[in-house]
């Protein structure tokens, strides 16, 4: 894999001399008359393409291909010589595409029949060609100047294919020889540039074109050295058809390309929708993505056969329907760029997303060997791995370490996962303190980070809907004074919950019997608080703004309460039993109920029993985490009769599903027995405490 | 990686070491008290590692085919029987056929070859296979190098000077080259005794069976893993940057990105990140839990039941269906994602792209890739029915666009019928008719292709002779005005012939009131 190899670099040298109009002698008919319109009519006369217009063509050919497998990197620079050279275009990575170069011909034009041919030679194309080859590519200044010290690991290499009419064997070695020559003087030139290259390496390939029915003038000969820098092979080859198979295998050898052949192809097309019209389509792409036919000596089985261009092979693969799932993740150990043999067959349906291609085998067992798939209107061959995976039977994760905690965060981390998303941004699109995108990702993290409990009987705050909102806001980089205030309502709604001695949904895994105190159950919710505020304080003022709002509202400062807390964990032990039953039967928003209580706890014993035994994290999310906000009416009527139904247990469950999904009107949050009184703040103005009176429970 | 013992037991392997002490060994003792404290470290440490055992003289056996036992590749080895001469390039072959056959011709393996370093006599011996290697047809080519990546490592149960004597070093540095240049010859130092066998194998083991160990970390989440099978150094380019790339022990977590947008992204290879318990306090104690838990758990049931953070990542990352983005080193990035080996048993794993800026041309490049608070809006929609992936490659390619190619005389036909049939239903198909037309008229500009102009502008003009009486009196008008529009374009006359020209339909009364053509 070396990015400065020969093909790095390919320069085009095509004669544009006045023997370049000669025909090639190839007529193409292309008055076909239909029937109907035959009589009488004198059909035109066939028309026939210059050497010049075969040259054109089969050079574009070669650059489709070139620019459809290498939008990038792989160069081409083209230069028509007549009497004097005519650059079309530069090494430059926007002067590369097929447009590109069809512009410059069109106002070259075809070569001047009238132009002197004394004054005119290939000569000065491939003088241009060498001096072109000296020339540094971006690539190679990017390179360059990354190494600094070690520039001179960056060579320059290149590949000069010369399409011309040459007088005689005679003629091809002068060519030669002039090549070589210039590139002498060009490598002393350049060692003393900064712009320029000296070539370390040059390939040439002359391609002598001859009109058909002419005997060749000039012989083939294979690769050559002609001295260390310069290598030269010569193809005689007739213009028309000859010429573009020729240029076709020059293309695969010049960039290691391969051909496959996809069988199979269910038409799309209307007048065949009810047939089973299939068609096939030939693609050239990097050799390496028939990698194991090669190794594995397969590449006969895999049915290749040879193609009417000679030399090269091409595999069979056949094309599977259906279409392979978009969000299946495939073993792939490469993916190629393809390019179609044929431009003018569009494949309709290699427009869709992925196909699965099948090898034939000779034993009729079938192998998934590739697939293809489009991204972005770029079609790629991807290869699938189709052996044996080394990492087969591995222990399940549930086995490993932390694979017997049943509670973890798994919809709130994806929920993380889904906000830290990645998106492209534009090139050089850096933020105000000169962080490229992927820096400001990493940062972003950071931040989410801060405190992530990563169980949910580790936290309480992350278990309320009430908190949501300071949470989402107080990681962020820069908070605005709406958002400082959205934050100091949730603290003030938090207050208030207090006050009302709202449940909380403390766990109490982990420990046996009840949970802590209401009173505890608070203190433990406003530290985790301040300490999710705290990691974030350092951000800015507004951040900073929050965390005082909390210690100014929260009701007994930490210290004081850490040293409380110890002292007094004995005695909550004491009284667990009948505090979780209060607790539970306070999440229910109902009057005590001693077979209700029954009937939760047994529930509840239930839950944790299979926790135990489920594998996380496949196990569902243990419910009853999150505070109930809201009852159906029915339920206390339900209560109040008897023994609980198993769909009042089962209702509940579904009440108190749904309730998580979406945050309770403020309406109902403060409701007691499910009603909330209303224009509540005119009483406050009266001094009256109506929350107090409202509760039922106490 | 796989790994395959292959073991000398030819004669000379039962050479007695001279010591002082009580105890006679043979070489081949020390050989097979090596491969018992390698096969004890692979149990212990390296347990996901498959190992085949292949005994060789001048022929060769599969005494235990690849597997995670080690018991038996441990008794297998204490009931090695001896044979005759050495035989490598046959063994060799043997090693070959028996991977491909299970691994197929892609996967890298690492082959332990532990000999004496007598390398037999005459034919069939090292020397003889070295020096006819020039020699050989494609059918009786050697075996090395194998098609799939390997490591040699070779194991002399003997000493550098011994070996030196001979030209058993010189043949087995050959091999090493030959079989790619990735691996390393052992000598033992010293005397032939347990002690320096225990160092040479102590050296192997450091250099190839050591677990890779890793943080995982995304933020502040982090988590102590063992990636397996160990990554290898990887090559981008060995002219201009010829120092390997290793992976980094702080694997970093960029962001996430769903699975149908990293579209079975081509990787360099697979790895389990499996969870480890590293021995530090747990100090990872929640509000108010795990206070009182039973004190006589064992180690590993107490880490079983500490919450670790590839246990939350795995399972989020199978619920949602994404894949984490993880950078391995500078301008080097993987990808983490739930793999289900069966229904029930599934793993986080990690595979490693190509190193580079932009490994896969329908992310972009890496570095570019940001949080999407960042965007003006969220380019995922409000209801996720959307996605900023694939990115649009900057030029289209020739098969998503009308690229005309004439190089088969059926597809300059097609193209002529196509304007002929669209003249026959002038003025309905103006519009057609005069883009077809100048398609044709831009390649033929760019090929020097004038003939052709000339000859379609003949076509033209016979189609406007033999327009029938109820013909529209347009058609007449734009048929004799594109005809004379491709021959002015034919005469090259830089006014009429500019590729960007295009040619436009002739303005009559016609067209202007237009019953039924269509406008442009």
């Amino acid at each position: 894999m070396r990015m400065f190899s020969v093909s790095h670099k390919t320069v085009f040298v095509v004669d544009h001399c006045p023997y370049m109009t000669e025909s090639s002698r190839q007529q193409i008919e292309c008055d076909m008359l239909t029937k109907s319109r035959a009589q009488g009519v004198i059909p035109l006369a066939p028309v026939s393409k210059s050497l010049w217009t075969c040259a054109v063509e089969c050079s574009m050919e070669y650059c489709r291909i070139l620019y459809d497998i290498y939008p990038t990197r792989k160069l081409v620079n083209y230069i028509v010589s007549d009497s004097e050279f005519h650059i079309l275009n530069s090494w430059r990575q926007e002067d590369q595409s097929v447009q590109e170069l069809m512009t410059a011909l069109a106002a070259v034009g075809p070569p001047n029949p009238r132009e002197d041919p004394e004054c005119c030679s290939i000569l000065h194309g491939l003088v241009a060609a060498v001096e072109s080859l000296c020339k540094i590519t971006e690539y190679q200044h990017e390179a360059r100047t990354a190494l600094v010290d070690l520039a001179d690991r960056v060579a320059n290499r290149g590949r000069i294919i010369c399409l011309t009419n040459a007088k005689s064997d005679t003629h091809v070695r002068m060519l030669e020889d002039c090549v070589l020559e210039t590139i002498q003087e060009q490598n002393k030139l350049a060692a003393g540039s900064d712009r320029l290259m000296p070539i370390q390496q040059c390939e040439l390939v002359l391609v002598h074109i001859y009109p058909q029915g002419d005997d060749t003038l000039v012989s083939d000969r294979p690769k050559k050295e002609i001295s260390s820098v310069l290598s030269s092979e010569v193809h005689s080859v007739r213009a028309g058809r000859h010429l573009a198979s020729k240029l076709n295998v020059l293309v695969q050898q010049h960039f290691d390309l391969a051909s496959t052949t996809i069988t199979n192809i269910p038409m799309k097309e209307e007048q065949h929708a009810n047939t089973s019209a299939n068609y096939d389509v030939e693609l050239l792409h990097h050799r390496d993505a028939h990698m194991e036919f090669i190794k594995s000596g397969d590449l006969h089985m895999a049915g290749s056969t040879s193609r009417d261009s000679g030399l090269k092979e091409t595999v069979t693969l056949k094309w599977c329907t259906p279409r392979t799932n978009s969000v299946e993740l495939h073993y792939c150990t490469g993916a190629y760029r393809i390019s179609p043999v044929e431009v003018n067959i569009r494949g309709r349906s290699m427009r869709s997303r992925s196909v699965l291609l099948e090898q034939p085998r000779k034993s009729g067992s079938k192998v998934i060997s590739h697939m293809l798939s489009c991204h972005g209107g770029e079609i790629f061959l991807h290869m699938l791995n189709s052996t044996r995976s080394t990492l087969e039977d591995p222990p399940s994760i549930s086995e490993g370490c932390g694979g017997r905690v049943t509670d973890y965060r798994i919809t709130d981390f994806g929920e993380f996962m889904r906000e830290n998303r990645l998106t492209p941004f534009a090139d050089m699109s850096l933020d105000a303190a000169g962080r490229p995108p992927i820096e400001r990702a990493k940062a972003q993290l950071e931040r989410h980070t801060r405190y992530w409990p990563m169980i949910i009987s580790q936290t309480t705050i992350f278990n309320m809907q009430a908190v949501v909102p300071l949470a989402n806001l107080i990681v962020k980089d820069t908070m605005t004074e709406d958002d400082v205030l959205t934050c100091q309502k949730t603290v003030y709604n938090l207050v208030d919950m207090e006050r009302k001695n709202d449940p909380l949904p403390i766990s109490t895994v982990g420990s046996r019997g009840k949970g802590p105190k209401r009173d505890e159950q608070y203190r433990i919710m406003w530290n985790e608080l301040e300490t999710l505020v705290k990691t974030h304080v350092g951000t800015s003022e507004r951040h900073q703004q929050v965390l005082e709002c909390i210690i100014a509202c929260r009701s007994k400062p930490p210290e004081e309460e850490e040293r409380k807390k110890r002292g007094r964990k004995r005695e909550d032990k004491e009284d667990k039993t009948e505090k979780n039953g209060k607790e539970l039967e306070e999440k229910m928003w109902t009057q005590d109920s001693d077979r209700l209580k029954g009937a939760m706890e047994r529930e509840k014993e239930d839950q944790s029993e299979s926790e135990v035994i489920k594998d996380s994290p496949d196990s569902p999310e243990p419910f009853n985490k999150k505070p109930r906000l809201a009852t159906e009416e029915i339920q206390p009527l339900e209560k109040s009769k008897g023994p609980v139904s198993l769909f009042s247990l089962w209702t509940n469950r579904i009440t108190q599903a749904n309730s998580r999904k979406h945050q309770e009107f403020a309406g109902r949050i403060n409701s007691v027995n499910n009603k909330a009184e209303l224009y509540q703040h005119l009483k406050d103005e009266n001094g009256l405490d109506v929350h107090e009176n409202g509760k039922a429970t106490r | 990686m796989p790994t395959v013992v292959l073991m000398d037991a030819s004669l000379s392997m039962t050479r007695p070491v001279s010591l002082e002490g009580s105890e006679e060994f043979q070489r081949k003792n020390l050989a097979v008290h090596g491969l018992t404290m390698l096969f004890e470290h692979m149990a212990m440490n390296y347990r996901l590692e498959f190992t085949a055992l292949v005994a060789f003289s001048s022929l060769w056996e599969l005494m235990v085919p690849f597997t995670r036992d080690y018991n038996a590749l441990q008794e297998a080895l204490s009931n090695l029987e001896d044979f005759d001469k050495t035989c490598l390039e046959l063994a060799l072959q043997g090693v070959s056929t028996i991977m491909q056959q299970e691994w197929g011709s892609a996967c890298p393996c690492q082959l332990v070859l532990v000999t004496d370093g007598a390398l037999g006599i005459g034919r069939g011996s090292l020397r003889h296979s070295l020096a006819t290697l020039k020699q050989r047809g494609e059918d009786k080519k050697f075996p090395l190098p194998f098609p799939f990546p390997c490591k040699l490592y070779i194991m002399c149960i003997s000493n550098a000077e011994e070996l030196q004597t001979t030209d058993a070093m010189d043949n087995l540095e050959q091999l090493l080259i030959l079989s790619g240049g990735e691996g390393q010859i052992f000598t033992m130092e010293g005397p032939l005794c347990l002690k320096s066998v225990q160092a040479m194998f102590g050296k192997l083991i450091e250099q190839a069976y050591m677990p890779f160990h890793a943080v995982l970390r995304c933020g502040h989440l982090t988590s102590d893993v063992q990636v397996f099978p160990r990554p290898e150094p990887v090559m981008i380019d060995e002219e201009v940057d010829p120092v390997p790339k290793h992976v980094l022990t702080e694997l970093e977590i960029v962001g996430f990105i769903e699975i149908a947008d990293i579209a079975s992204p081509p990787v360099l290879s697979r790895h389990l990140v499996l969870p480890i318990a590293v021995n530090k306090e747990a100090d990872e104690v929640g509000a108010g839990t795990t206070d009182e838990m039973e004190e006589d758990t064992s180690t590993n049931q107490m880490a079983g039941k500490s919450p670790n953070f590839c246990v939350l990542l795995h399972g989020s990352l199978k619920v949602e269906g994404m894949v984490a983005l993880v950078q391995l080193g500078p301008d080097w990035y993987g990808m983490l994602y739930s793999q289900a080996d069966s229904k029930k048993k599934s793993n986080l794993m990690m595979s490693l792209f190509e190193p580079g800026p932009e490994p896969l041309p329908w992310l972009g490049k890496v570095s570019q890739l940001g949080p999407i608070s960042d965007a003006p809006e969220n380019p995922y929609g409000e209801d996720d029915s959307k996605s900023p992936f694939p990115v649009q490659p900057k030029s289209k390619r020739s098969y998503a666009q009308n690229v005309t190619v004439w190089i088969k005389a059926s597809g300059l036909q097609t193209d002529v019928q196509k304007i002929l049939r669209n003249a026959r239903k002038l003025p309905e198909k103006t519009q057609t008719f005069y883009k077809e037309l100048n398609r044709l008229r831009k390649a033929a500009l760019a090929f020097g292709f004038w003939e052709l102009l000339k000859g379609v502008a003949e076509l033209l003009e016979r189609e406007c002779t033999l327009l029938p009486d109820s013909a529209h009196p347009d058609a007449a008008f734009q048929l004799s005005h594109a005809a004379q529009q491709l021959k002015l374009a034919s005469t090259g006359d830089s006014q009429y012939a500019a590729f960007e020209h295009n040619i436009t339909p002739m303005l009559t009364d016609f067209s202007g009131g237009g019953g039924g053509s269509d406008r442009l």
